[in-house]
């Protein structure tokens, strides 16, 4: 009970933090900020950016409520259909407002779409337990030496955070060698590597896909000028993927070794055969096929990924029950991170901030490899969408307003590598969702994830700034 | 962080004092009320629930004097307020009627027999806790050394990455 209480007070503390800080900066005269020129809109920003920033890094509420406070406090300060005692617009240092339809419609934007059609996906494999059966029959495939039969478990870990959640990736994975993994002599700490390897390869696998990741969303919407086709997306995310998920092996087996010379995995293969099922498998191998062939048939992603939406609602695979069980507040989460770079970005703000700090004074690459880094540390301790959300606003414009930056390949390099950097933080169990699921068996400590996990991270970045130099040395993404 | 309750049910105080030491590890985060009668159960529910607070998991012996346990789950089992509260009864000598009943009308979630061993009755509680936290949709990363990895496993099939 003590536990308990101290907690809900830390709460109480933490609510009143985020909420008093940021009325400080509301009510202070622009004059005290450090900007030349700051307008009353652009002030508001600063202080709805510190208001999300405290709420995402405390916690005080669940942070996909964060993101519906932070686009509901927009439409009452920031739009042009806002509170009228709140406007002044006759007063030139004002600024502009924003549009109370570009504010909402962020609820609905391309991204948001695509991650639907993702969940849609993921929904039907799970509810028809395809999922499940690919993992049992592929399983097997793996032999019987527990070195390759984690390779195994890794390497489907990583395909299927591909396209499912990694938190659902790491749950179903976990449920099938937790029965296993009770066989095991007690002292075998090769258990420690199973429980380990699962989650950290859901979390590699999400840099593999657009919809891989809900921070890859964020991502998207900064690189809509660049044209980032899903197939273009896999052609650096899959590499990438695929060197962690060996050295991530290797550092298992290396820290954990087994002691057993042979494991048993048995699982039930029982693939569903009616029309239903028949057509879950049509769909998920047609939207993929479509997602990565775009360039033949002209339908962009996001326009693909109503297909799956569609199919599913009109045939009833996906029916009004199971439509309550979408992960709206995912979607949220990343509304509320698009509107927030839209207030930075079309308020000015993001810029005149930018530009007031003498980036220009750094090497381009120190400071991309900085702001890479800041992702990776921050994602470590809070959730990955939400280091996102701030992030990657800041990022696009460093990328764009700071001149010398083009030289390294401007904003769309400086996002791409920093949403990498922010999936790769794994260390702690509250880094991420799958980490907490390895924490709940209970057969892990902290100290063991975070001695993988750091490692990872810090292997993992500077992959990411390699493959960015590369990538940027071809010409790929522009 | 939710106030979530245990509720537990017991005529015979020593029996009572039994049943919350062997489940003292959930003090850490969840508070645990012994109730000596069906009477003192339901005051002490009312209160919870005017706090709005949760009660997760009632844990309740089965031959008590005045209310017995299956009536009185009965009664918590038509409440809608506590739809989703897991329901465990703890019994030494249940007739096959009142086995009957408990199924039928109190729909219990989980038959304990008397003398129950620990292990048995803590992972009986973190069974129920986690559907309690799952179902009603609360965070459950902060309960996790709590819960049954297993059930969490398997109910988190669909969940995301929030």
């Amino acid at each position: 009970m003590r536990t308990l209480r101290s907690l809900q007070s830390a709460k109480r503390l933490k609510l009143i933090i985020a909420l008093v800080i940021p009325s400080i900066i509301l009510i202070l005269p622009t004059s005290v900020f450090p900007f030349d020129g700051l307008t009353i809109i652009q002030q508001r920003v600063i202080a709805l950016f510190f208001l999300a920033a405290l709420f995402w890094v405390l916690e005080p509420i669940p942070i996909f409520a964060t993101s519906v406070l932070l686009i509901t406090l927009e439409l009452i300060l920031l739009s042009d259909s806002g509170l009228s005692l709140l406007q002044h617009p006759a007063d030139a240092s004002f600024g502009n407002m924003l549009s109370y339809k570009e504010i909402m419609a962020t609820f609905a934007s391309p991204v948001i779409l695509l991650f639907l059609g993702g969940f849609f996906l993921a929904e039907a494999a799970s509810k028809y337990r395809l999922d499940q059966n690919i993992a049992g029959l592929l399983l097997p495939k793996f032999g019987k030496n527990p070195k390759i039969v984690l390779l195994g478990l890794m390497s489907l870990s990583a395909v299927f955070s591909m396209f499912m959640s990694n938190t659902a990736t790491t749950a179903m994975m976990l449920a099938i060698i937790i029965p296993l993994l009770k066989t095991f002599p007690a002292e075998d700490k090769s258990k420690i590597a199973f429980i380990l390897g699962i989650p950290f390869a859901a979390n590699l696998g999400g840099l593999g896909t657009p919809i891989g990741t809900p921070p890859n969303a964020i991502a998207l919407k900064f690189l809509s000028d660049a044209h980032l086709t899903f197939g273009k997306w896999m052609a650096f995310g899959v590499p990438i993927v695929l060197v962690m998920l060996v050295l991530c092996w290797l550092l298992m087996i290396a820290f954990f070794p087994a002691s057993s010379k042979e494991v048993n995995l048995s699982i039930k293969v029982d693939f569903l055969k009616t029309p239903k099922a028949k057509l879950v498998y049509l769909t998920f191998i047609i939207t993929i096929l479509l997602w990565l062939l775009d360039f033949a048939h002209g339908m962009n992603s996001y326009v693909v990924a109503m297909i799956p939406v569609c199919v599913f609602i009109t045939t009833g695979v996906i029916n009004k029950e199971d439509l309550k069980g979408i992960s709206w507040d995912v979607l949220w989460l990343v509304s509320g991170g698009i509107a927030l770079g839209l207030a930075l970005e079309k308020t000015g703000l993001a810029t005149l901030v930018i530009q007031s700090i003498p980036f220009d004074q750094f090497h381009p690459y120190a400071v991309f490899t900085f702001c890479s880094l800041i992702g990776l540390i921050m994602a470590n301790f809070m959730s990955h969408t939400a280091t996102a959300n701030l992030l990657l606003p800041l990022m696009a414009t460093i990328g764009t307003s700071i001149a010398n930056m083009q030289q390294v390949g401007g904003s769309v390099y400086m996002v791409v590598a920093t949403t990498f950097c922010i999936s790769l933080g794994m260390s702690l169990p509250i880094s991420s969702p799958p980490n907490a699921l390895a924490n709940a068996t209970g057969l892990v400590q902290t100290k063991d994830m975070a001695k993988v996990g750091v490692l990872v991270g810090i292997i993992g970045w500077l992959l990411v700034l390699g493959m960015m130099i590369i990538l940027y040395l071809i010409d790929f993404l522009s | 962080m939710e106030n979530l309750t245990i509720i537990l049910v017991e005529d015979q105080r020593e029996v009572l004092q039994a049943i919350a030491k062997d489940l003292e590890k959930f003090e850490e985060l969840i508070r645990i009320e012994e109730c000596e009668s069906a009477a003192e159960a339901e005051s002490v529910m009312k209160q919870i629930i005017d706090r709005g607070d949760y009660v997760a998991v009632i844990v309740s012996d089965h031959v008590m004097p005045n209310k017995n346990g299956v009536d009185f789950l009965i009664e918590v089992n038509t409440n809608p307020t506590f739809k989703r509260t897991r329901k465990i009864l703890l019994t030494a000598l249940a007739t096959h009627q009142d086995t009957i009943q408990a199924i039928n009308k109190a729909n219990i979630d989980l038959y304990l027999e008397k003398p129950w061993k620990k292990e048995e009755l803590v992972l009986a509680v973190s069974t129920m806790l986690t559907h309690f936290i799952l179902d009603s949709g609360l965070a459950y990363t902060p309960y996790v050394s709590l819960l049954n990895s297993e059930i969490l496993f398997t109910k988190l099939r669909n969940a995301s990455d929030v």
